[in-house]
């Protein structure tokens, strides 16, 4: 029993345009971003989206190349919908979801090439793998943002190990890991009761009966998804994209700010 | 670790590595209420490491078959995340140490939880080690009963952990990593502290039996501080309202209005 | 003399049979996290579960609907159970329903009667150990709160509560303020002086 809230209770707000939590369609709940808090990791950033919390951790490791791309490094990524993050998450294999949700976080950070692969290039058969993963802390809705910005930020402020005389070192004095300047942010909107409103709570989500997910850099869209079983209008879609670049503008500053720079 | 080297030198002029005298614990900080989910929730920074715990139930035992219709069951996930260690990408999915590392913590609370007043239930512990320096298991459980005893199932004691290793011919407290890698032995217990009893004991490498009975000792003596830390945790949002309101006069229910 | 303490922790060198402790080597220890009166021997849970007493009133949510009884999820280590045959209205899986506790059988499944849909409105969650605080001597507390802020309550000792009509959302804050502070004094009047700023 997930839901303090009925449907129609959140009809009748939304249908006043206004939300449980007093939000608006548009807005999305308080965030905070805050990198490094898992120092092992090369990169790692802890994200807070209302209730929802995850972390992501990037460890740079020794690999080789993939046979069509021989001078370039690698990149994965993969989440754990953990169960101590809500009463609905299983111990177990990865769900369709969580690997739903890593591959849609890991196509906006791929199709930006946030990370400069080829720079990750250390000899014939030797590259470095980026490996992120998503650890979902608590579970409160919109995972795909709050995922978005973790790993955006984590990437963006790794560091790099060195190969020198066969070993890896970790420690000391590193760089920074190979990036192309480029950044990438994602905004999801539910339709609930007909009406659209970006970054669902888990109430709202579990009355959602379409979801969009648009990950884009200041230019592009950059990769979209859309979920369950409802549809959309080719207008709505429209609105959500005029939408996401709006919000995106204010999700790149607030990592900028996380990261420094 | 990296390759086969020679041991370090873990000992220097009476200090271990990172300063520390030889009965002296990591700094250790715990908070409750960290995961707004669960039934009950905890969070360590111990040393490094960096661990949550939380608890969900008492629900219907599912499948039914792991039910008990005498006593709540009790079932336990320790893990580490991937990103966990200075080293390699740790693999996803609990491996053989994870597995039994879960099923001693289990047994921990098997001991001091009261199963019989939740007959056919489930209680749900999980322990995921976001950032590792060693000692996570002893770690994972002081945080696991903290997160307990603040979801409101009854216990009849708060058990904590520690690890006491032998570096040379001296019992250090609280092997951080690297002295865990090269140390002589390794000792991890978890105690309940009102009487003292040995809740999970395991140990590898080399003791005598006297230093056995002097590792008891020490992680006893540990324990008085692990579980003032446990105490106060639990204890500090009560006091801070308590605290707050002290100077008003008692809630007079019911009168006139 | 009011001292916070947790499991484990002593309460009396002798042994003395209250609810929420056990008695080991004569000796008296809290099994909660508690608050106890050393004068008055007084143990007050500040956490806790729901133990169903006959008469409760409980909020849940219709689970299954079986051939003549509703299985419905209390939020709790029990499940409740409902006969077909004590039922005025029928429901489907998904229902909000008020109901009454009628007993609990030996396998400690609730059998609840008298139950009542719930349409719309809000749901909270609160500890259970909260709801006495919440309800206040007499009902006088929830009594209070509704008049002032036009809502309609019910309240489950199962540790949910259904708001719905008037301020729901001072309600839910009021609810919330008594859960936090149950254990503090003056309560009653910095609740009804948030209510009075709400109004």
């Amino acid at each position: 029993m997930k839901n303090t809230t009925s449907y129609e209770y959140i009809k009748e707000l939304l249908s006043k345009g206004s939300r449980e939590d007093g939000r608006k369609s548009n807005d999305f709940r308080k965030y905070t971003i805050e990198k490094g808090t898992m120092p092992n990791a090369e990169g790692s950033a802890t994200v807070n989206l209302g209730y929802t919390r995850v972390i992501a951790g990037v460890k740079v490791v020794l690999g080789s190349p993939m046979k069509d791309r021989p001078n370039e490094g690698n990149m994965a990524m993969s989440a754990e919908l953990l169960p101590l993050a809500s009463p609905d998450f299983e111990t177990g294999p990865p769900s369709p979801e969580a690997i739903e949700l890593a591959r849609v976080v890991d196509r906006g950070i791929r199709a930006a090439n946030i990370i400069d692969l080829p720079k990750l290039f250390i000899e014939e058969e030797k590259v470095w793998d980026v490996y992120t993963d998503l650890y979902v802390l608590n579970f409160d809705g919109n995972l795909f943002d709050a995922c978005t910005l973790a790993a955006t930020t984590a990437i963006l402020s790794a560091r790099m190990p060195k190969y020198e005389n066969e070993q890896v070192i970790r420690e000391g004095n590193l760089g920074k890991l190979p990036l192309t300047g480029n950044m990438v942010t994602s905004c999801t909107f539910g339709s609930v009761a007909g009406n659209m409103i970006l970054d669902m709570n888990a109430n709202e989500e579990s009355f959602a009966s379409a979801r969009l997910t648009i990950a884009n850099d200041e230019n592009v869209v950059r990769a979209m998804q859309k979920g369950l079983e409802g549809s959309f209008t080719e207008k709505e879609v429209a609105d959500m994209l005029e939408v996401t670049f709006e919000k995106s503008k204010e999700l790149r500053k607030s990592i900028n700010n996380s990261i420094g720079e | 670790m990296s390759s086969s080297q020679e041991k370090p030198q873990l000992i220097v002029d009476g200090k271990r590595l990172d300063g520390r005298a030889f009965e002296e614990l990591r700094p250790i900080s715990i908070k409750t209420n960290v995961i707004r989910n669960a039934a009950g929730s905890a969070y360590i920074e111990w040393g490094t490491n960096k661990i949550l715990a939380a608890v969900y139930g008492p629900t219907e035992a599912l499948p039914k078959h792991t039910a008990d219709p005498e006593r709540a069951v009790i079932k336990c996930r320790y893990m580490m995340a991937p990103f966990s260690s200075l080293e390699d990408h740790g693999r996803t999915g609990p491996n053989r140490r994870a597995i039994e590392i879960s099923k001693v913590t289990k047994e921990v609370f098997e001991n001091v939880v009261l199963l019989e007043n939740f007959p056919g239930t489930e209680i749900n512990i999980y322990v995921e080690v976001l950032q590792s320096d060693g000692g996570t298991r002893a770690a994972g459980v002081t945080a696991a009963a903290v997160a307990m005893a603040s979801s409101g199932i009854p216990m009849s004691d708060v058990p904590f952990g520690v690890s006491i290793g032998k570096i040379g011919d001296t019992l250090v407290v609280d092997l951080n990593k690297i002295e865990d890698n090269y140390s002589d032995a390794d000792m991890p217990m978890v105690i309940g502290p009102k009487q003292g009893n040995l809740l999970l004991l395991q140990m590898d490498g080399n003791l005598t039996k006297e230093e056995v009975t002097s590792a008891i000792s020490l992680a006893k003596k540990a324990g008085e501080v692990i579980s003032k830390l446990q105490s106060d945790a639990l204890k500090e949002p009560y006091l801070k309202t308590l605290e707050k309101y002290k100077n008003e006069a008692p809630s007079q229910q019911g009168n006139k209005e | 003399m009011q001292r916070i303490v947790i499991p484990g922790e002593k309460l009396e060198d002798k042994s003395l049979r209250i609810e929420g402790t056990i008695i080991e080597n004569g000796k008296t220890y809290s099994t909660l996290m508690s608050s106890y009166d050393d004068e008055k021997k007084i143990l007050i849970p500040l956490e806790g579960l729901w133990y169903p007493i006959s008469g409760d009133t409980i909020i849940g949510r219709i689970q299954e609907d079986k051939f003549n009884v509703y299985i419905v999820d209390l939020q709790a280590p029990y499940r409740g159970l409902i006969f077909s045959k004590d039922s005025n209205e029928e429901f489907v899986a998904g229902d909000i329903i008020e109901a009454t506790v009628k007993e609990m059988d030996k396998t400690k499944t609730v059998i609840l009667g008298r139950p009542r849909r719930l349409t719309g409105g809000k749901l909270l969650y609160v500890k259970p150990s909260k709801i006495p605080r919440i309800l206040g001597r007499g009902n006088n507390m929830i009594k209070q709160l509704t008049a002032k802020t036009g809502t309609r309550v019910t309240v489950g000792m199962n540790g949910i509560i259904w708001i719905k009509d008037g301020k729901v959302d001072l309600t839910t804050e009021a609810i919330n303020m008594i859960q936090e502070e149950a254990h503090t004094n003056g309560l009653t009047n910095r609740v009804m002086s948030l209510l009075e700023m709400g109004v």
